[in-house]
């Protein structure tokens, strides 16, 4: 036996199908955002904190001379240091087509089955390798085009070339994922055959005992242990500190989630507004039976209670709508990250304390919003709200004198357009609505587009199409012949280049750099300059920094020294520009003289070449790569790299899909919201002019004419979001400009504001605005003339 | 029963504050039958209406039952209104999405007075009282104007109040389901409600015991 009141509730709630829909469309809306970010989070939690920290991250990585178990075990006895473990590394090409390489890097694994550091576990196939075995990442089978099984075409600097057989996959977490990288990471056995020759890097990586998360900590500990080998009798060539406890991805990972929380927590509060403004209309309609129930006895109280029940039942409505799909799109979204980290999403079930915030932002936040037109409502002295023309619950009212002006405007749909703007903040809220999801889209493309521009931008200051590495420095006269031979290859430069550390305050190296030396007068690079000049004829210990490198000396600027470590010397030269790049890479440009002092080569021997292509196209520098990796394999000049400019290209623009797929899902839930929004609002303005609709159609108005004016109430009202959502949409731009730039490239990309984002958006909200007047519309075409005028 | 003392009621309009009520005292008596008539326009709706507590005198005291009106907040003055008063509307003013029976069960719902098992029983009897017990499960909206102001009486009814008060219980009908109305509020008075009607129709003070005419906001006769 259910109480006559709760009938009621239940009867207005079916009964009104079509408004009881949209309400719970647009609290499900709040409910999928929350579903799906509870949900992501709650999948790559574990994979975001617990996976990497698994592997046992190395602290420091030291580059000896030769390895050896003796070595490492006193190591791994040396003051500050937790563990340690020999891990050789064999930098190699493995061939994936006919003259086509990819770089692959082979860490040599002293037993497969007591790691210690960096560890990674075994995925399919065979564990451990033999031999003549290589073990490659999971996700390099795609870039290496192997599969289990097949035999693997390597080819190491110095060596004959040779193959080894693909036993198996590894997982390795600790690892950014190998098509991300355009790289091809694998492993293989102590015993290997590759390492014939002594062709590895020989490498001990440590951890420290203590503290390992402090940088200057662990940098101590590691100097320390270098000394230590040195007084051992050891060369120590090298010492890296990756930042601490940071997956080499995390930049992205924070900048997909940071992008993932913004528009979640937007499109979040949206529908918030959207549900308030939505139960207002829901209590406007029922404010003179309010009235009647207030007659008959019942208390301000009660009333409240008997419609923040009904709005309860809407909301229980909204967690049935909205939590699949939220699951879904979470499980997604994690997937996706998880992909981008080389880790695998937990199989986790939803959280016990997910369902709690779920269930609590469900349930209590769309009374809450609703609590104060329900209570403004439920206040309404019964006189007023028995009075022959009940009054609304007012939401701002005067009218709107300047329409008086457009006289030239047919009489009924002045008349409709009137009724529109008299309710101002109605109408602010559903403009605002549309425009902050016209914002979003438009940032979307906004975005992209910059970054597009950026990096195409970037890309064509290069003007060379291929950058070929040799294995050692070989007389230009054998180069030139070489390219003399390759009808492909327009023209070429030689620039010295070496991968020096970057001395940091206080005397101490920190990361690589990139130290490259172009001819001053070379056409084939011309570098944006956020300040100062580029190198000229006749500079000596000059250099240009770009970005990168201020983000690793912060201090560092024009008419400052910058030092690098190089063969065991500190070269400085005097800073007399800043480069704008995109790449993260720190790179330093100096004279080419220089460079080839620091670097001990000559001048008449090349190891670094940029090749201008004849054909710019992608099939024409396939076929330039490929005739220049014949010709120098025919004429013995080994290569160790070669890199189309093209491919870097793309590698870049391939990471504005995360950038993408967040923006694209935030944009459609806010245009989804935005649709509801004006579709209530046309209703609810049809619903409140009943009567005078019903008189225009009494007076010969035909129901087309009169759905043609919702229709154009619906443009009029899109039209304006639009002009607002591309003010807002600005702002936002450059923020999110800013931010991603920052976090990928470490400068911002550039304001870009897209012509087709902009027009694009007045199109679709123009499209979107009629089909969310069709419902309303159609209702107001329906009314006969006698109900409209009874209509109390 | 009813007792109001040098009652005011002033409403501010666009025009500047317009007096509806000036200095009423008015004693109704349990068991009564008062009609109020007046000219439109003359204040019975508001002097009904300050009875039942829908609305509030700008000054004076208004005193129904052992209540003092003035005195009690607005969820108090709901709750007596619910069990002490029934209102009976032009307008009927039922709830269009309950059943007859729903509506005269939703006071006993709001006042929690009856025991919820015994709701339905009740609300049929009362419809069976009106003379509309068929009616009990449709909806007003299918109901003739005087089958819906029967459930109206009915729904006044619920709560067994000692005072009923109609503002115009006919002015929607047609004159003989009017005068069926008020033969009906004049058996309740028989049966010893104290009844206050408002009217402007002269034939309408047939069964009544006594008459208070109201002119400009004063009590005249
Ligand atoms: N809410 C109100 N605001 C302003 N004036 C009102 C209001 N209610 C009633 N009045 C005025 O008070 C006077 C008395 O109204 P009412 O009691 O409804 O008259 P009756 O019921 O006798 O026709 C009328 O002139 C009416 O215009
Ligand atoms: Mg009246």
């Amino acid at each position: 036996m259910i109480a006559p009141r709760w009938r009621k509730v239940l009867r207005d709630t079916f009964g009104q199908r079509g408004r009881s829909l949209l309400a719970v469309l647009a609290m499900a809306a709040g409910v999928f955002e929350i579903t799906t970010m509870v949900h992501e989070y709650a999948l790559l939690e574990p994979a975001l904190h617990g996976m990497y920290a698994r592997t046992r991250p190395a602290s420091a990585t030291l580059l000896v001379d030769r390895v050896s178990d003796a070595l490492v075990d006193s190591v791994r006895c040396m003051p500050g240091v937790g563990d340690a473990e020999a891990r050789p590394v064999i930098v190699a090409r493995v061939r994936v087509g006919p003259d086509e390489w990819v770089p692959a890097r082979l860490q040599v694994v002293r037993d497969f089955g007591a790691q210690r550091l960096d560890t990674f576990e075994p995925d399919h196939g065979a564990w451990p390798p033999g031999p003549d075995d290589v073990l490659l990442e999971r996700t390099a089978l795609r870039v290496a085009k192997v599969g289990i099984g097949a035999t693997l075409a390597l080819r190491i600097e110095g060596t004959a070339d040779r193959s080894v057989r693909v036993a198996g996959t590894v997982h390795a977490a600790g690892l950014p994922p190998a098509w991300m990288e355009h790289m091809v990471p694998g492993f293989v056995a102590w015993n290997s055959s590759l390492r014939e020759g002594g062709v590895e890097s020989a490498q001990i990586r440590m951890v420290v005992a203590d503290h390992p998360l402090e940088e200057g900590h662990i940098r101590e500990v590691a100097d320390s242990v270098r000394t230590r080998l040195e007084r051992l009798g050891h060369t120590v060539t090298r010492v890296t500190v990756p930042p601490p406890g940071r997956h080499p991805h995390a930049d992205q990972m924070e900048a997909f989630l940071f992008l993932l929380l913004a528009f979640g927590i937007l499109s979040f509060a949206l529908s918030a507004v959207l549900v308030a403004s939505m139960m207002h209309a829901l209590m406007a309609e029922q404010v003179r039976q309010v009235g009647m129930m207030k007659a008959i006895g019942a208390t301000d109280r009660q009333v409240a209670g008997l419609y923040l029940g009904q709005i309860a039942l809407l909301a229980a409505g909204a967690l049935i709508v909205g939590v699949p799909p939220g699951l879904l799109a979470g499980r997604t979204f994690a997937v996706f990250a998880a992909g981008v980290l080389n880790t695998d999403v937990s199989g986790a079930p939803f959280p016990l304390w997910g369902v709690a915030v779920v269930a609590f932002i469900g349930f209590v936040v769309p009374p809450l919003v609703a609590l104060g037109p329900v209570r403004r409502a439920a206040r309404i002295p019964v006189r007023e709200a028995l009075a022959d023309d009940p009054p609304a619950p007012r939401l701002g009212g005067r009218r709107m004198r300047g329409l008086e002006g457009l006289a030239w405007l047919p009489r009924p749909l002045r008349l409709t357009l009137r009724a529109t703007f008299s309710r101002r903040l109605r109408l602010a809220l559903t403009v605002g609505m549309l425009a902050v999801g016209g914002a979003t889209f438009m940032s979307a493309l906004n975005v992209s587009s910059a970054w597009l521009r950026a990096v195409n931008d970037d890309f064509g200051r290069r003007h060379y199409d291929l950058a070929v590495g040799l294995d050692q420095p070989q007389p230009v006269a054998a180069v030139a012949a070489a390219l003399a031979a390759v009808p492909e290859v327009e023209r070429a430069e030689y620039w010295p280049a070496a991968s020096p550390y970057l001395v940091g305050p206080g005397g101490v190296a920190t990361r690589t750099v990139s130290l490259v030396g172009p001819d001053p007068g070379s056409r084939l690079l011309d570098l944006a300059l956020a300040r100062g000049r580029w190198l000229a004829p006749g500079d000596r210990h000059t250099a240009v920094v770009n970005g990168a490198v201020l983000a690793l000396d912060p201090d560092l600027a024009v008419g400052d020294s910058v030092r690098v470590r190089l063969r065991g010397r500190t070269e400085a030269f005097q800073i007399v520009g800043i480069a704008r790049e995109l790449t993260p890479m720190a790179s330093v440009y100096a004279p080419r003289a220089d460079v080839l002092a620091a670097t001990g080569q000559h001048d008449d021997e090349a190891r670094s070449l940029r090749i201008v292509t004849r054909a710019h196209d992608d099939a024409g520098e396939r076929a330039a790569a490929r005739a220049l990796e014949r010709e120098f394999e025919r004429r013995e000049l080994p290569v160790t790299g070669l890199m189309r400019m093209r491919d870097a290209r793309q590698g870049i623009l391939d990471h504005l899909v995360i950038i993408w797929s967040v923006l694209a899902a935030a944009a459609l839930v806010v245009v989804v919201v935005g649709g509801l929004g004006l579709t209530s609002m046309l209703t609810l303005g049809v619903v409140q002019r009943t009567r005078e609709i019903g008189i225009l159609a009494a007076i010969g108005a035909t129901p087309t004419a009169i759905a043609r004016d919702v229709w154009i109430e619906a443009l009029v009202i899109g039209a304006l979001s639009w002009v607002v959502a591309v003010a807002l949409a600005a702002p936002l731009s450059w923020g999110l400009e800013t931010a991603c730039g920052n976090i990928f490239f470490k400068t911002g990309l550039g304001f870009h504001v897209s012509p087709l984002a902009t027009g694009g958006w007045l199109a679709l909200v123009l499209v979107l605005a009629s089909i969310s007047s069709f419902l309303p519309a159609r209702r107001a075409a329906r009314l006969t003339v006698r109900e409209a005028l009874s209509h109390a | 029963m009813i007792r109001l003392r040098s009652v005011t009621k002033t409403f501010e309009t666009p025009a500047g504050a317009f007096a509806a009520l000036r200095g009423v005292d008015l004693d109704i008596a349990a068991g009564e039958f008062t009609a109020i008539v007046g000219r439109s326009g003359s204040g019975k709706s508001t002097l009904l209406n300050l009875m039942a507590g829908i609305d509030r005198p700008s000054a004076g005291t208004v005193a129904v039952g052992e209540a003092t009106l003035d005195t009690l907040s607005n969820d108090r003055l709901a709750s007596w209104r619910g069990r002490a008063v029934g209102i009976v509307f032009q307008f009927f003013q039922l709830l269009p999405t309950l059943t007859a029976a729903e509506n005269v069960m939703l006071p006993m719902d709001f006042a929690g007075t009856i025991r919820p098992a015994e709701r339905r029983r009740r609300a049929l009897e009362l419809l069976a009282r009106v003379d509309v017990p068929e009616q009990a499960d449709k909806l007003p909206a299918t109901l003739s104007g005087g089958q819906q102001q029967r459930v109206a009486i009915a729904r006044a009814l619920a709560n067994d109040p000692p005072i009923l008060l109609a503002d115009e219980p006919t002015g929607n009908l047609d004159s003989a389901t009017g005068a069926d109305i008020l033969r009906l509020l004049g058996e309740l008075s028989a049966a010893g409600k104290t009844v206050v009607l408002v009217t402007h129709e002269r034939g309408a003070l047939d069964g009544t015991t006594r008459t208070v005419t109201l002119a400009d906001g004063r009590v005249v006769s």
